[in-house]
């Protein structure tokens, strides 16, 4: 402590007292020269950290930095060479230990090295910007061990030929290969990447090239698929193992498309394996296999897509083109659902529920759906199949299902108003003959059609069952207003409104007396309750239940169409009929009257009338009697129902005609509220427009559009513009 | 002016000013003069008791003129009178076709038919002509169409001669096809502008999906096949 006298003073540094010796640096250095040696040399445990740091601080401080750096470096090298050629001289196998040991003492070394050297590395070296202790020590190591040329080839093909050895399923070291691997990481990625990783992926794509080569000459597809996604899975795996985690994305590309993109197509189109066998087979595994490689490379889950609807709409277009199947549309439509459910499986159980894929699926239905214009028909006969015995003893949720079903078929259907066509027809079959299993399974229909199509589609089907209950309530009016009636025969009548029922000619038959008094009374009982109206009685489409004894005393009770009962009823009076006094008396149409012949003359076991001569068909010149030798197990016989069929040709025809003629009012209507919306508007955007509008009920076809365009000129809704021709103006 | 006494008998009085075919007021005496001799050619041909000229007279004002009944250039006639009704011409049409076309004798008038035909060859006046052509043969109210027959003659008296072949071929569709009894104004003015516009007889240009009438769409369907 100094006394405060006023002196300029000044401090200074504590300076060591040393002496100038000029051979001072050298003298430091090669002590710690010396312990370089001895760390190098595993002897490093007779050292003073102390002193050595020590040491090393001085010559730092006072200026000999340069000197201890190069002495580092110079001595690192040495050294780093010796421990090269011992690598060297190790032989085979023992190469990777030796190297593996050479690198772990190397690195023990450098810590202790730099820690003894630490103050040079943080004052020194940052100020001359060198390269740190450490990292001088790994780029020494790269330099000296690694990239020398005796070591560095052998490195490599040491590493290459352990993996190939692994590949053919050899078992091999792999903590030492994680050690490698983790050193040359060490080194700095590009020495992982120039110095293994790429000569590792050229190698495997050489590897894999020739494996798939081999496979895919003896494997079914089936097969290679499970061996590539072996493949797949150990190299993923290896890569967890021993190699860096960047590399796995480039090995799993490598096999990607070595084994699945060089071969998607022969492999797709294999005979007897390939994709389209898997489908007709249902082998949910091998597609679920195909469906995951395959979405690893580029096309893959297009060209699987592709495929399936390619061959999709092959076996669709030969289901709907095919007369034999043709025949019964039950049967039609019932594979049509079966394909569906088919696919729906293997999309949902190979393909996880893709959504590309279902619809890919929907627009190949759609597709041949509508190859087959009858398609709307045969839906319809389907349904009217279902509910009338299909869904008997079937559970509300089942119902449900089968109804959904039926109407995704519905959907992809262009003509839906085909469809509606005979979907009322066989409605209303279906209530007249009270054959309907189950009344909440057809309303259910009902809404779902609503939902789908909206209320107009619709209304007229619900008029149908509103006019069935509202009958019902008539009925029960009128015998309770007609009491003295109910010993008389029943009469049940179900009154339908004209516009909601499919249209029928009306052809009245001449009824039988009875039957005819109690007609009259109820048409009198209805038209006092219901002015204004007009009643005509459809004797084409009505029941009748008759008791009927037989020439041995037997007893039946016969269901059978009206036009039957007045044939039947004839002979009540005459034992003895021909044709011509029948067709006379009852005044029904000669086809239907044959047709009716036929059905209880011709028909075994329903034969309750008996023709001469016995020929198959109804001659004009035939004479009927009873058949007094009617038998039949039961007590109750069911004489030809109005079933719903599937249409003669003619029929077609005039339904098809029918179904054309209602469209021409809906284009018109489409167009003029088109035109009153937007007032100008060119050809081409009407076609568009009106075509968009009518596609939920069927596909406009553009030349019936332009009629109907020129027919509202002729009747000046609309006019062309002067200038522009392809304008249309709507007149107001 | 003051208004001018009438001497004619027959004829109401007339209060449009007069100009003659190039727009130039005549003097009013010359103007009366030349009434009375559009007046006097009219009562000429004219019905007496219909008070308008009738096909007879027509036919015969026809020979007078030097050109047959059915030659275009009556219809041109008609049209620059803007005649109403076909077979007739009123005294007001004749009146007013007359003085726009600057005659007032038969001499004069069989001149200026030959002009006429020019004046209706104008682009300007073509259309309004060809579309008149149609109107002309409404003969009953509310008529919107012409059978296909008259219409065949209508256009080979209209567009024969400028459009010939395309006529012919037009006319022979228009006399085997069936769907169509009957054609409209709408159809009509799209004849025209389908001679005008579409390349003949390979009908390159023409495209079924824009605006033409379907029965243009049909007869190039025939054609293409007949060729093919």
């Amino acid at each position: 402590m100094s006394n405060q006298k006023k002196r300029n003073f000044q401090i200074e540094a504590f300076k060591h007292r040393v002496v100038v010796d000029p051979k001072y640096a050298e003298k430091t250095w090669s002590i710690l020269e010396h312990a370089i040696h001895e760390i190098y040399n595993h002897n490093a445990s007779g050292l003073s950290f102390e002193e050595l740091y020590r040491n090393a601080y001085n010559m730092v401080l006072h200026k000999f930095g340069e000197k201890l750096y190069s002495g580092l470096v110079a001595t690192m090298t040495a050294h780093l060479k010796e421990i090269s050629k011992s690598i060297e001289a190790a032989q085979g196998d023992l190469f990777l230990e030796e190297l593996n040991r050479k690198w772990n003492d190397h690195n023990k070394a450098l810590q202790m090295i730099r820690d003894i050297l630490m103050y040079m590395d943080r004052t020194y070296i940052p100020n001359t910007h060198k390269t740190p202790v450490h990292e001088l020590g790994l780029n020494l190591w790269r330099d000296n061990v690694i990239h020398s040329s005796k070591i560095q080839s052998r490195l490599l093909s040491m590493l290459l030929e352990l993996v190939h050895r692994e590949r053919t399923g050899e078992v091999i070291d792999r903590g030492l290969m994680r050690n490698i691997i983790k050193m040359l990481m060490d080194l700095g990625s590009s020495v992982y990447q120039e110095d293994f990783e790429k000569p590792f992926l050229e190698v495997s794509a050489e590897f894999y090239m020739g494996e798939s080569q081999k496979f895919i000459e003896c494997c079914d597809c089936g097969d290679y698929l499970k061996k590539a996604e072996l493949r797949l899975n150990e190299e993923i795996e290896r890569v967890t193992h021993f190699l860096d985690v960047k590399s796995e994305v480039k090995i799993t590309n490598v096999v990607e498309k070595e084994m699945i993109a060089n071969h998607m197509m022969r492999l797709v189109h294999m005979e007897n394996s390939g994709l389209v066998n898997m489908l007709l087979d249902d082998k949910y595994e091998d597609l679920g296999r195909m469906y995951n490689l395959f979405r690893r490379v580029p096309n893959g889950l297009s060209t699987i897509r592709d495929v399936m609807t390619s061959h999709l709409r092959e076996i669709g277009k030969q289901l709907v083109t095919d007369a034999e199947k043709l025949k019964d549309p039950v049967e039609f439509v019932q594979r049509l659902l079966d394909e569906k459910d088919k696919y729906d499986s293997i999309i949902s159980q190979a393909f996880s529920n893709d959504k590309t894929f279902q619809n890919a699926l929907n627009s190949s239905f759609e597709y041949f759906i509508n190859l087959n214009n009858r398609s709307p028909e045969f839906i319809s006969l389907f349904v009217d199949d279902k509910l009338r015995k299909g869904l008997k003893g079937v559970s509300e949720e089942d119902v449900e299902i089968i109804l959904d079903k039926v109407m995704m078929l519905f959907r992809y259907l262009q003509e839906k108003d085909v469809f509606e066509k005979y979907y009322k027809q066989h409605l209303a079959k279906r209530l007249l003959s009270g054959k309907t299993v189950s009344d909440d399974a057809e309303r259910s229909l009902i809404v779902k059609l609503k939902t789908e199509c909206g209320y107009q589609f619709t209304s007229k089907l619900e008029g149908m069952f509103t006019d069935m209950k509202t009958s019902q309530d008539t009925m029960q009016g009128f015998y309770a207003s007609h009491p003295e009636l109910t010993d008389g025969p029943t009469l049940v009548v179900q009154v339908l409104t004209t516009g909601s029922w499919p249209t029928q000619p009306s052809i009245t038959c001449n009824l039988p007396a009875e039957t005819s008094a109690l007609c009259e009374k109820f048409r009198s009982y209805y038209l006092g309750t219901h002015t204004g109206r007009r009643l005509s009685w459809q004797t084409n489409m009505g029941t009748a239940d008759i008791k009927a004894t037989f020439g041995k005393g037997q007893k039946h009770e016969l269901n059978v169409s009206t036009y039957q009962m007045c044939v039947l009823m004839l002979f009540n009076n005459a034992d003895r009929l021909s044709y011509k006094e029948v067709e006379q008396a009852t005044g029904i149409p000669a086809s239907d009257l044959k047709r009716c012949l036929q059905s209880m003359a011709c028909v075994k076991g329903k034969n309750v009338l008996r023709k001469e001569p016995m020929s198959k068909d109804i001659g004009e010149d035939d004479a009927f009697f009873v058949n007094d030798k009617f038998t039949s197990k039961f007590y109750k016989v069911k004489i030809g129902t109005v079933v719903a069929q599937k249409e003669s040709e003619p029929e077609k025809q005039e339904t098809r005609q029918r179904v054309e003629e209602d469209r021409k009012p809906q284009i018109e209507a489409a167009i003029v509220r088109i035109m009153k919306s937007r007032r100008v508007l060119d050809h081409n955007n009407i076609i568009a427009e009106v075509t968009k509008q009518l596609q939920s009920r069927f596909l406009a076809n553009p030349t019936e559009i332009k009629k109907r365009i020129e027919s509202l000129i002729e009747r000046d809704f609309l006019e062309r513009d002067n200038n522009d021709r392809k304008l249309y103006r709507y007149l107001a | 002016m003051p208004p001018r006494a009438s001497k004619r008998k027959s004829a109401p009085p007339n209060s449009s000013s007069v100009t003659s075919s190039d727009g130039r007021s005549v003097s009013s005496k010359a103007k009366i003069k030349g009434l009375e001799k559009i007046d006097r050619l009219f009562n000429t041909y004219a019905n007496s008791s219909l008070g308008m000229i009738d096909p007879e007279g027509i036919e015969a004002l026809c020979s007078d003129l030097g050109v047959d009944y059915t030659d275009v250039r009556i219809l041109m006639l008609a049209w620059k009178l803007k005649a109403e009704k076909q077979g007739y011409f009123t005294q007001d049409e004749w009146q007013t076709g007359l003085k726009a076309l600057g005659v007032d004798s038969l001499s004069k008038l069989k001149k200026a038919l030959s002009d006429l035909e020019k004046e209706v060859e104008k682009p300007s006046n073509y259309e309004d002509f060809y579309t008149y052509a149609f109107r002309y043969c409404l003969t009953e109210e509310k008529q919107k169409s012409v059978d296909i027959e008259s219409i065949c003659e209508l256009l080979n008296l209209v567009l024969g001669v400028q459009f010939r072949p395309q006529i012919d071929s037009l006319i022979e569709y228009l006399k085997v096809q069936n769907d169509y009894k009957v054609i409209n104004s709408d159809q009509w003015i799209n004849f025209l502008r389908f001679c005008k516009e579409i390349s003949f007889p390979d009908l390159e240009n023409y495209d079924a999906t824009q605006a033409w009438p379907l029965i243009l769409d049909n007869y190039v369907e025939w054609m293409r096949e007949k060729h093919s």
